[in-house]
């Protein structure tokens, strides 16, 4: 395990700094909703603009729209992005991992059809991984694909699937072979793209713990999808998947979820000199942010330099998600106020959606406890001196 | 391989070598490498403030007693002063609490190894201005005490004619940034401290057996080398990238927040790396307790970890709401 400390260069500070501007100007305080975090709202017209400024498929080869830009590039986009609770919705996960594991192991066929418009943020991507009775045990997966033709025939339910009654595509984690012929449970297990307006799929949100209705219950009833829409290879789709979690793990979406609240508390502070127990969280809280930040940006520069660091980003996940709920707490114990909707300023707005949505942090894009099993795999002993 | 790798890496050799029981001081003297980040005019060992830190890393890594974070700090006050180096050890006074009263310095503070020093500093204001004065140990009241590690952490007493001691101005800020480096001592000691704790309990862990099989397999224990892991991983990047910009110039806010990283960071490593050891971690016997003694006893120096915390949290609520995020990513 290895993080290197590294700092912003000359080209990405310019980059932050255009990133900053354009979204005082096109996104001005007070003129829209902030949202927390990779939770915000989804705005097709906004992602269509990020595609036109290059922050899509940053790091993707530019034959496919993408622009090769360094996974720090992109830390420094997403970063701005988050902390100003811009509408990224729409293309998340299509920029955070569709994009990256289609370009990974897609087709030359697949690359030209999905990267362009991935990169021109108007394709939008859910992750078809968990299942009613699998979530932490993803191998254990029941939905099942079975050949047909020049294609397969998928049948199953996915579940807990942001944005699957309204994205254009997901990318479902199935079993091709029987655990009784493949050996391990992990082995028989493919990557299907599946167009979520195609016959038989059948998306239905499932209200959220907020009211809010992205979250959903996709049934997946003789679905056929063709050979040019199997991602990689037939019964690698473990392995392939594994990769995915780790685009989706070591980002700064795992600890700015929060961060909007403790800037409007910030905010809403009197002038003058603050009480003890307001300054003690305050101190805690840019103390954290900013090891954060700069392990996150550890994280993306050792990707740009060849390693991947899935370890590490499984250990900054496990603590980024905790504090996004702990300076939470912190928060809620400092306020008077009786958080009711509707809100009366933007602060008890973006208070009672963080308090609501909070234990799901530590939960989505596996839980801690998975996080604490893959990391401790990577620490092996060292037999260092001391 | 940069000039702190090869820094790190001599002095991890000299260290290794030392056998138990035996004062590593008198080789670390040797080679120079307390005098680091000393500037060479003022007899020092040249270097500037990481090469400081990558020897203070590898001293935490090895929880070794001696006084050299004391003696770089106490050679660069005297270089700051325009003075010399000897070539013993140096005690600093940590913090305000002395008083020039009628061209007598009186006051008393807890002083790391004072009675073995050469020279014992303090920064002392004189009508509004720092300056360095310098006593030989016999010139003041010293009391024997120890930390909770061991430490010599001396009662010291002083009521000494300025006069009677060498005295020279030092820059303005002085004070303060003999706060600001003390701290960010500890926090590098205690950065390399981590890192040693989470090895040995990465180590143990798969060695101790349990109902059969090595307790690192077990589920409750991972989660224990978990948090001992990421007690060092935020230690370390906190207490760098504090140095660092130290180095830079300024830095007190980078410090105040590593200090408050590593205060974090200790309280959860130590405590899982304790319970992973179970009773053997708490020994003299095994070497654990060695470095959590350490870790403990620092917390405690150049300002406990909450007095950094407000006076950042003060700095965070006085710059207002849109200055929080440029200064976290600055």
């Amino acid at each position: 395990m290895h993080f290197e400390v590294t700092e912003l260069g000359a080209v990405e500070r310019a980059l932050q700094a255009e990133v900053r501007q354009f979204l005082t100007e096109e996104l001005p305080r007070g003129s829209f909703v902030p949202g927390l975090g990779m939770n915000a709202a989804k705005d097709p017209a906004f992602s269509a603009k990020l595609g036109r400024r290059g922050w899509l498929g940053m790091t993707l080869p530019e034959e496919y729209g993408g622009h090769r830009r360094s996974m720090v590039e992109r830390l420094v986009v997403t970063e701005e992005l988050l902390r100003w609770g811009a509408p990224v919705g729409h293309h998340w996960v299509a920029d955070r991992q569709s994009g990256p594991i289609i370009a990974r192991y897609g087709t030359e066929e697949q690359k030209r059809r999905f990267l362009p418009p991935i990169c021109r943020g108007i394709l939008s991507f859910s992750i078809g991984m968990s299942e009613p009775d699998s979530g932490s045990d993803l191998a254990s997966l029941a939905t099942r694909a079975v050949r047909d033709g020049n294609g397969w025939l998928l049948n199953g339910r996915k579940v807990w699937t942001t944005g699957a009654a309204v994205n254009d595509w997901m990318i479902v984690l199935c079993r091709t072979t029987p655990v009784e012929e493949g050996g391990d449970k992990r082995s028989g297990l493919s990557q299907l793209m599946v167009e979520l307006s195609a016959d038989g799929v059948v998306a239905t949100p499932i209200p959220f713990i907020d009211g809010t209705a992205d979250f959903c219950d996709v049934m997946l009833e003789d679905v056929y999808v063709p050979d040019e829409q199997v991602l990689g290879t037939i019964g690698a789709g473990w392995t392939q998947n594994t990769s995915e979690l780790a685009f989706e793990r070591g980002g700064p979406d795992r600890w700015l979820s929060t961060y909007l609240v403790v800037e409007e508390y910030l905010r809403g502070l009197e002038r003058g000199p603050v009480p003890h127990e307001v300054a003690d969280l305050l101190g805690a809280a840019a103390a954290n942010y900013w090891v954060l930040h700069h392990l996150t940006l550890s994280i993306a520069r050792a990707v740009d330099e060849g390693r991947s660091p899935s370890i590490e980003a499984s250990l900054v996940k496990e603590m980024g998600t905790r504090f996004e709920q702990d300076v939470l707490s912190g928060i809620q114990a400092l306020i008077d106020l009786e958080p009711g909707l509707p809100a009366r300023s933007m602060f008890e707005r973006l208070l009672v959606t963080a308090t609501l949505t909070a234990p799901s942090f530590t939960i989505r894009g596996g839980t801690n406890e998975i996080l604490r099993s893959v990391a401790s795999k990577g620490l092996a002993p060292s037999g260092g001196s001391r | 391989m940069t000039g702190q790798d090869l820094l790190a890496e001599t002095v991890e050799r000299l260290l290794n070598a030392t056998p138990p029981g035996e004062d590593p001081w008198v080789d670390l003297a040797a080679g120079g490498f307390a005098w680091v980040s000393v500037p060479e005019s003022a007899g020092g060992s040249g270097g500037d403030l990481r090469d400081a830190a990558s020897v203070l890393r590898v001293a935490g890594r090895h929880a070794t007693s001696a006084p050299i974070a004391e003696t770089m700090l106490g050679g660069r006050l005297l270089a700051g002063a325009g003075l010399k180096v000897s070539g013993g050890s140096l005690a600093v006074v940590p913090g305000p609490g002395l008083a020039v009263v009628d061209g007598r310095l009186t006051g008393s503070a807890v002083v790391a190894w004072a009675a073995e020093a050469d020279q014992v500093l303090a920064v002392v204001d004189l009508d509004g201005s720092p300056v360095l004065a310098a006593a030989r140990p016999e010139q003041l009241g010293i009391e024997r005490r120890l930390n909770m590690a061991d430490e010599p952490r001396d009662d010291v007493r002083f009521d000494v004619a300025l006069s009677e001691l060498v005295t020279a101005p030092l820059p303005d800020g002085a004070a303060d940034d003999l706060q600001r480096d003390g701290c960010l001592t500890r926090v590098v000691l205690a950065a390399g401290a981590l890192q040693a704790i989470s090895e040995m309990t990465i180590d143990y862990t798969s060695q101790r057996r349990q109902f059969g099989r090595p307790i690192a397999t077990f589920q409750a224990v991972q989660h224990h080398l978990v948090a001992v892991a990421q007690s060092a991983v935020r230690a370390s990047m906190a207490a760098e990238t504090a140095v660092r910009t130290v180095q830079g110039g300024g830095g007190a806010w980078e410090v105040a927040a590593a200090r408050v990283i590593v205060d974090e960071a200790t309280i959860e490593g130590t405590r899982a790396a304790h319970q992973a050891h179970g009773a053997m971690g708490v020994t003299r016997e095994y070497g654990l307790q060695r470095y959590t003694r350490l870790l403990w006893a620092w917390r405690h120096e150049y300002r406990q970890a909450r007095e950094w915390r407000r006076w950042l949290g003060s700095e965070v609520a006085s710059s207002g709401a849109d200055a929080l995020w440029p200064r976290i990513t600055r």
